[in-house]
């Protein structure tokens, strides 16, 4: 204890009194009537539900670094150009990779930089820098900021799915949540396989649920008498939210959907995952990543490119449109990067290496200006001249674009730690 | 408030310390503050709370029945005391220690190359036989902070070093977190803004102890170990102002440590080549060891002592642990001093302060808010008024299903039966003597009942832990990360509920048949099931819910069936969950 004069540590569990939640009756009748708790059990003390924005994002991550050059970047006329031509796009005067004819007509709804500067080249620790916006290692990576960050009390899905395939270069996702803790980490689609344990054993049938139950909340109750409630119920509440989960398992079920629409987002990792990544975003998560492998071409670049975006032009369009028609692009972000670009300069296998000083990404979705091509490089593509953007200044954009205050601060053990990099901030041209 | 505090710990005279049994000078600060600020705490723990703490804590398990009964049974004067010595002297408590220091200096981290660490389980053998012979932590730290991985008894210690790639910056964040309670991280790049006391020359010091450092692999023999380059110096650049600086290793607030003349070609002892590890002449990380883990380095006995602390009472006195500065003050900081200089006095015995701690009133006390404590006002986990709810730990929770579920005890009888076997063989053996070359040899398998009861503990867990991986992994937090509390995750639901682990451990449980033998007198069924899974006696509502249960059974099969859920309901519970 200090004394009067000091000023009281905010320490997240030494808030609140127990009539800020729920009066003990009303979490008993909730715990044990409404088996699966309809009732709220308001342990939470995040900020007020009213003030968390109603938006979503879809990050679809360009693993092992896509080519700017064959991308949003073409170098025509340039040494290191390669053997692919620029084509016309949407927004007037500006050309994009004919590797993207797709993307070319719907350019005017996405917002391009050209000009990111990470200067990272480490495939671990670029996929870090560019989803968590630091260096330093601990920070939570986009996905399980925004599973805290747009975290409500009511929220029966989980705030971040992050789908990858099993490969040993997936690289990342060890960890994701840092300092915000497991609550946070990305639920992890491997493979397209749903998570662990969502459906009761065989060996337990309704019954033998029952009672485990009934005798799990007899003893609870007992325990919950004369205790501080708030582990108690931060406890109960994740069975209530398990509860719910399993119920909700056929979020995870692909076969759900229409053939159709499998047909229409392509019949590969990235179509499936996208696919699925829609059916989870309309069902609540507030954040999915899908991972989108093998661009890291230091052989043949150029068969690479064109294979992989091949893959990824129909599925990104479809996914736009699909977006736009269901009304599910005004509150979600489309975030489109990778950890890192790929060298202008073409190795003696045909391939580009890695490259992290003069790369591209794009946006699309809610919170962002459609149409702006923002940043250039030098005529051989090796450096920015014009509007240079590092990692830091990407998260803070996005955290903008999906209406957060990119300048507050997580409270996370007695500690305050800003959110986005104070040494970085938001790139205004491309927010709406 | 702390300037008052600070003095009065100056003025206190050593007689009057040396009077008070050290429990009680722990309690009377808890409880004059208290008093300062008119809180009511908690009563003491009753038995059957008290019983299962202690094993938590202590042996890092749930007690059986047996050992429960026989503890709630005892109605002698001292017998928390008794219980308190039994549990430290047994070898869980090493094993216990072995798991909680392991989680503490590793902090469940995976090497970026994971065999270019060393194996997990050789370090925590490691561990544990330090704690075996009660090694106390300026040695265990030094040991950590200086092998280097090629002496073969210290070896396995060099892991601090290398699952954490042997990466410069890394190391300093976590020797001063871990060993200091000072996490200078923002200091790498600038005085930190926030915490005044963090400078970054205190951040390039402490760096300049291991800058030179790097991993060795040695392909032939798949080994790995750290080496260290004769030469580097480090400076650095303040990100905000452009200040620059240049520094030698040196400890927090401590004096700059210059190295010896560098004598050309006399640079190394071992000179490094293709496939050999070189060793420096001067070593900065042998100064590292050397002199960090000294009562005289400032932070060090504070640190281990405020870790001690919280482990036992689920809260640090400076909280976070790793957030020692001015501005962050203890919540007792005279107790913080207390704590330290006990075990300076003691040589680090962490053993012997555990011991304090537990027989204190403030360990002691029960997790239920006192009569007519006012809810509006909850009591804050920094006072200590009521015995915090902790969750626990991921080995915990693990070995403590299994202690339930009576595979852990059934797994260490086994073995002991083995050993004992062994040993009588051995003692038949003994008697003829042409067999006199080899007995000198296999006599070293236990005959001492001390070392066996260790052997067979230690290999009934070496053995069992393969089988709880999935649940520590499930249960863990993350990676590098300090402890955020208690955070209950939707995964670690499904998993107690639904995973094929749990059916198993449920369907080979010694529990039900032990409990089947007892149909005939369900009442005696009811308190050895409660007792077992949840350290007491069940209550009426309770003995009701069961007895109702039952009358529906029909038959053996039936039973068993009503039981197992019983048993795994109380295994979901909260109450199982927490250490309370």
């Amino acid at each position: 204890m200090q004394g009067q004069g000091q000023p009281t540590r905010q320490l997240p569990e030494d808030i609140g009194p127990v009539g800020q939640f729920m009066s003990r009756r009303g979490l008993l009748r909730s715990t044990l009537g409404g088996a699966l708790g309809a009732a709220v059990a308001a342990a939470d003390l995040r900020a007020a539900p009213a003030a968390v924005p109603f938006r979503k994002l879809l990050l679809l991550f360009l693993s092992g670094g896509a080519s700017q050059l064959e991308t949003f970047d073409p170098k025509p006329d340039s040494k290191y150009g390669g053997p692919f031509r620029p084509i016309a796009t949407a927004v007037p005067g500006i050309q994009i990779g004919e590797l993207l004819p797709h993307t070319a007509t719907i350019l005017d709804r996405l917002a391009v930089i050209r000009s990111v500067n990470t200067g990272e080249t480490s495939h671990f620790r670029g996929h870090y820098l560019l989803q968590s916006g630091r260096t330093v290692p601990g920070y939570p990576v986009l996905g399980s900021a925004m599973a805290q960050l747009l975290e409500r009390p009511d929220d029966e899905l989980p705030g971040y799915v992050t789908m990858r395939r099993h490969h040993p270069q997936a690289y990342t996702d060890v960890g994701d949540a840092g300092f915000l803790g497991p609550r946070y980490e990305g639920v992890m689609i491997i493979d397209g396989k749903p998570p662990a344990n969502l459906s009761r054993p065989e060996s337990i049938d309704v019954a033998a649920a029952t009672t485990r139950d009934r005798i799990r909340q007899l003893t609870n109750r007992r325990f919950l008498q004369q205790r501080t409630p708030r582990s108690i119920q931060s406890y109960t509440d994740s069975y209530r939210k398990a509860a719910a989960l399993m119920r909700r398992r056929e979020v995870f079920d692909l076969e759900r959907e229409s053939a159709a629409d499998r047909a229409r987002y392509g019949d590969h990792h990235f179509g499936r995952n996208c696919l699925l990544a829609r059916r989870l975003l309309e069902a609540g998560v507030h954040c999915v990543k899908v991972a989108h492998h093998d661009w890291d071409a230091h052989f043949e670049n150029f068969h690479w490119q064109r294979q992989r975006c091949l893959e990824f032009d129909r599925t990104f369009v479809t996914l736009l449109d699909d977006f736009r028609d269901r009304g599910l692009l005004e509150e979600t972000l489309v975030v489109i990067m990778g950890e890192m670009g790929r060298t202008p300069r073409i190795n003696y296998y045909g391939g580009r290496d890695h490259w992290g000083d003069a790369w591209s990404m794009a946006f699309t979705g809610c919170g962002i200006k459609p149409g702006v091509v923002l940043g250039k490089t030098n005529g051989l593509g090796t450096e920015v001249i014009d509007g240079a953007v590092d990692a830091g200044d990407l998260f803070h954009t996005i955290l903008a674009a999906m209406g957060l205050d990119s300048t507050g601060n997580y409270q996370v053990g007695g500690r305050d730690n800003p959110i986005a990099d104070p040494a970085s901030s938001v790139i205004k041209e491309v927010l709406a | 408030m702390l300037v008052s505090a600070l003095l009065l710990v100056g003025t206190v005279p050593h007689v009057v310390r040396a009077e008070v049994p050290f429990p009680d000078q722990v309690d009377r600060i808890i409880d004059a503050a208290h008093r300062r600020d008119g809180l009511q705490p908690a009563e003491l723990a009753d038995d059957e709370e008290f019983v299962r703490r202690v094993h938590l804590d202590l042996a890092g398990v749930v007690p059986t029945s047996v050992q429960a009964r026989a503890f709630l049974e005892d109605s002698t004067e001292g017998k928390r005391v008794r219980l308190i010595d039994r549990l430290l002297a047994a070898p869980e408590f090493a094993l216990q220690m072995a798991r909680v220091f392991d989680a503490m200096l590793v902090e469940r981290r995976v090497a970026t190359i994971p065999s270019y660490d060393f194996k997990p389980a050789e370090w925590q053998g490691w561990l544990a036989t330090a704690f075996r012979g009660n090694m106390s932590w300026d040695r265990l730290s030094t040991a950590v902070l200086k092998s280097d991985g090629a002496d073969a008894k210290t070896a396995a210690a060099a892991r601090f070093y290398l699952v954490r790639d042997v990466e410069s910056h890394l190391l300093t964040r976590d020797i001063g977190r871990l060993f200091l309670g000072k996490d200078l991280q923002c200091a790498q790049c600038h005085d930190d803004p926030r915490i005044k006391a963090y400078r970054q020359s205190d951040y390039y010091g402490l760096y300049a102890f291991v800058s030179r450092l790097k991993h060795f692999r040695d392909d032939e023999k798949k080994l790995n170990f750290v080496t260290e380059k004769s030469g580097g110096d480090v400076s650095f650049t303040s990100a905000f102002s452009g200040e620059m600086g240049k520094t030698n290793p040196r400890l927090p607030g401590g004096e700059m440590i210059a190295d010896p003349p560098l004598v050309k070609g006399k640079e190394y002892t071992v000179k490094p080549e293709k496939g050999r590890m070189g060793i420096p002449t001067y070593s900065r990380r042998q100064q590292l060891a050397r002199q960090l883990p000294r009562g005289q380095t400032s932070g060090f006995s504070r640190n281990i002592a405020n870790r001690l602390w919280a482990l036992m009472l689920g809260r640090g006195l400076v909280h976070p642990l790793d957030m020692h500065h001015p501005e962050n003050p203890p919540s007792h900081p005279e107790l913080l001093e207390r704590l330290g200089q006990r075990l300076e006095q003691s040589g680090f015995d962490i053993r012997g302060l555990l011991r304090e701690i537990a027989l204190t009133r403030t360990y002691q006390r029960s997790s239920r808010l006192p009569a007519g404590a006012d809810p509006k006002r909850p009591s804050r986990s920094s006072e200590f008024a009521v015995a915090a709810l902790r969750p626990l730990t991921p080995e915990q929770l693990g070995w403590s299903v299994l202690q339930v579920t009576g595979r852990l005890p059934s797994r260490i009888e086994r073995f002991e039966r083995k050993l004992q076997e062994t040993a009588a063989k051995q003692a038949a053996e003994k008697k003829k003597p042409e067999k006199g070359q080899q007995q000198e040899e296999t006599s070293r398998v236990a005959t001492e009942p001390d070392d066996s009861n260790w052997r067979a503990r230690q290999q009934a867990y070496t053995e069992l832990a393969s089988e709880l991986s999935g649940l520590v992994g499930v249960f863990s937090r993350l990676p590098g990360q300090p402890d955020n509390g208690f955070q209950p995750s939707v995964d670690q639901a499904l998993f107690l509920l639904n995973s094929e682990q749990m059916v198993k451990f449920m369907k080979d449980s010694q529990l039900l048949e032990r409990l089947l033998r007892l149909e005939e007198k369900p009442g005696e069924l009811v308190t050895e099931l409660y007792l077992s899974v949840l350290s007491r006696a069940p209550v009426d509502e309770e003995q009701g819910e069961v007895a109702r249960l039952f009358a529906a059974a029909a038959d053996r099969d039936q039973r068993r069936e009503v039981i197992r859920r019983i048993m795994w309901g109380l295994l979901v519970s909260a109450e199982f969950r927490l250490n309370h």
